[in-house]
């Protein structure tokens, strides 16, 4: 055993140390972001590229078509934010759910808040909403399920951790079902192709308007998560501890539940149910800078968007037609979370 | 500072646990809360910490009812030690016992340098300050003990509140916590601690409450406090209570239990003859 005393220094270096992985993730998070203005199905030519996002800021005489302007401006740039939006907001929603219910295996998924905010939206689509009414709809439906779900666990007097994944599997299997009756009984010919294609999960025809649209609830929520940031630590030791440290529990779960289920639903809102991002990426983020949310927080966050922004790309290349979104992220996130769960030594003890 | 317990009943939902109990712990005082699973003891410790609600009677520090207090008003007057456990969360060592620090720390900040002070201190008090940048979940359970005895120093609190800390230690971690827990009555705290060893009590505490079925038994000196029959009214066994010197030449009170004997008095009856034999 150890037994000399370590000096300042050594937890400057850990501290410091987290600090230059997030300001790598975020330079990753930047490279990925500008390389994707370059790719699609129109060619623009990496020097054309830059020179169209330097006129941005500086004035430059125009050498390129307004095409170009136009798929860089109007079609991808509205699609990459809001890779990066939905990715950020789902992988910190789902490293403050694991938090909060002191449970690594909790995501927005797994707690049925997805299922929740896509039976909202479902509904909403299916009722002619508006797109401020689909995404209150989703938000609702969220709450709701994560809402019934937690209810649930709590009555359940065996393993709390193993209570909550189940009661989740139930409610999310519960609101799936409800989509489906909505499914059934939508217009084939119009709202049905609407609803399955979106909980397919897609960033396809995402518009500059949607992007606004989510901007709000999803900063929101997010700012609210990053200040609470060092009482995430403290809640993961369980509630009552957390009481007994001064924190008032009711008020802290209230606020950040709200935030998570508002963050997931403004992202299923625009994007559909994309699954695993809010489980694997919180797990992948504690591997990288450890589990104290004062660097896991921001590293989930970057990293969410990274990942996301990444895979939509894939979607948008891999074959000579669109792949849906959602089936991607379970093809990567299920093999990677087995690998995260045999050598889970990295991921939680 | 003073934690007055006066006419307290509490207990969880409508089942009351403790019924109008009163006593007082002051500064520098050791209180050892003694008696069986089940009487009350972290019904009691629970209310007092504000984490159930209070059915009759009052919780007062230095007077005042802490009814209406705030978790955070509580925390920063009040330390708890939980019993050993494992966090689902590989966190170090350092930031366990900064969140010590959570009650004076503003809602949406971090704790500053100022709190890694605090916190380092602490860890050095308590000797073991190699153990900062460990992780919390890959240390022994007795380090894991001290870790948490840290945290709640961190806190600065004037009553620390120990709920069987020895609870699932091995015998070598029980007896280096309990070393440590006697060093605390030293600072200026006033220190209540359940336990399930009687023998603990004496060897740490100023001051016993024997608790039993939800009422105090007794309360007063180690010594004078803890004898065979109120331990057989506490536990239902056949105990002596012998006092021996150790290797240090300090005196021990040992409690020496009559094993098997409890339930059949046929045996009882034999084993007297014998001992009278002999």
């Amino acid at each position: 055993m150890k037994t000399a005393t370590p000096t300042g220094i050594e937890l400057a270096e850990n501290r410091r140390d987290a600090s230059w992985k997030i300001i790598i993730l975020l330079f990753v998070l930047l490279i990925i972001f500008i390389f994707s203005f370059a790719l699609g199905r129109y060619p623009v030519a990496p020097g054309e590229l830059l020179r169209v996002l330097i006129a941005q800021v500086v004035p430059l005489e125009a050498t390129w078509n307004d095409t170009v302007e136009t798929v860089i401006f109007q079609v991808r740039l509205p699609r990459i934010f809001a890779a990066i939006l939905v990715g950020a907001a789902l992988s910190a929603a789902g490293a403050a759910y694991q938090g909060m219910f002191k449970n690594p295996l909790v995501s927005p998924d797994i707690l049925g808040a997805s299922a929740g905010a896509g039976f909202g939206a479902a509904l909403g689509i299916f009722l002619s909403f508006s797109m401020v009414g689909i995404q209150l709809m989703a938000f609702a439906g969220g709450l709701l399920a994560v809402g019934l779900t937690y209810a649930i666990s709590v009555r359940i007097r065996h393993d709390p951790m193993l209570a909550l994944v189940l009661s989740g599997i139930m409610i999310g299997s519960l609101f799936t079902a409800a989509i489906s009756c909505i499914k059934y009984i939508a217009d084939p010919y119009d709202k049905l192709p609407a609803i399955t294609f979106w909980l397919m999960g897609s960033l396809a025809s995402i518009s500059q308007r949607d992007v606004y649209m989510v901007l709000a609830p999803i900063l929101l929520g997010g700012i609210l998560l990053y200040l609470l940031r060092w009482r995430l630590n403290v809640m993961a030791m369980g509630e009552e501890e957390a009481r007994v440290l001064g924190i008032n529990t009711t008020l802290m779960k209230t606020i950040v539940i709200g935030c998570c289920t508002l963050m997931t639903a403004a992202a299923v809102s625009i994007s559909g149910m994309i699954g695993w991002v809010g489980l694997v990426i919180p797990h992948l983020a504690r591997m990288i800078v450890g589990p104290n949310y004062q660097a896991l927080l921001p590293a989930s966050i970057l990293l969410g968007g990274a990942y996301l922004l990444l895979v939509d790309n894939l979607a948008r290349l891999l074959a000579s037609m669109e792949l849906p979104l959602g089936i991607l992220t379970a093809l990567i996130g299920v093999p990677f979370f087995l690998y995260l769960l045999l050598n889970s030594k990295w991921g939680w003890k | 500072m003073e934690l007055e317990l006066r006419n307290l009943s509490c207990g969880y939902g409508q089942h009351r646990v403790i019924d109008n109990i009163s006593f007082t712990i002051n500064t520098r005082e050791v209180i050892g809360l003694l008696g069986a699973n089940g009487c009350g003891k972290t019904t009691l410790i629970k209310t007092i910490l504000g984490l159930l609600p209070v059915h009759g009677g009052e919780v007062l520090l230095d007077g005042e009812n802490i009814k209406y207090w705030s978790s955070a008003q509580i925390a920063r007057v009040v330390g708890y030690i939980p019993q050993m456990h494992t966090p689902p969360f590989p966190f170090q060592v350092l930031d366990v016992v900064l969140m010590g620090r959570t009650a004076h720390i503003k809602p949406f900040a971090s704790p500053a340098k100022k709190d890694i002070k605090i916190a380092e201190r602490v860890l050095e008090m308590l000797g073991i300050s190699y153990l900062r940048n460990r992780i919390y979940t890959e240390i022994s359970g007795g380090e894991r003990q001290l870790v948490l005895i840290a945290r709640a120093l961190a806190q600065e609190p004037k009553i620390l509140i120990m709920d069987e800390p020895t609870a699932s230690l091995d015998f070598g971690n029980q007896v280096k916590v309990l070393s440590q827990v006697n060093q605390l009555a030293s600072l200026d705290m006033a220190v209540l601690m359940s336990c399930h060893f009687p023998e603990h009590a004496f060897i740490y505490s100023s001051r016993v409450v024997l608790l039993n079925e939800g009422k105090i038994l007794h309360s007063g000196l180690p010594g004078e406090s803890i004898t065979s029959e109120r331990l057989k009214t506490l536990y239902g066994v056949d105990v002596d209570i012998v006092t021996v010197k150790n290797r240090m030449n300090q005196n021990l009170q040992v409690c020496i239990p009559s094993w098997g004997l409890v339930e059949s008095d046929e045996n009882l009856v034999e084993s007297e003859k014998e001992y009278a034999l002999a």
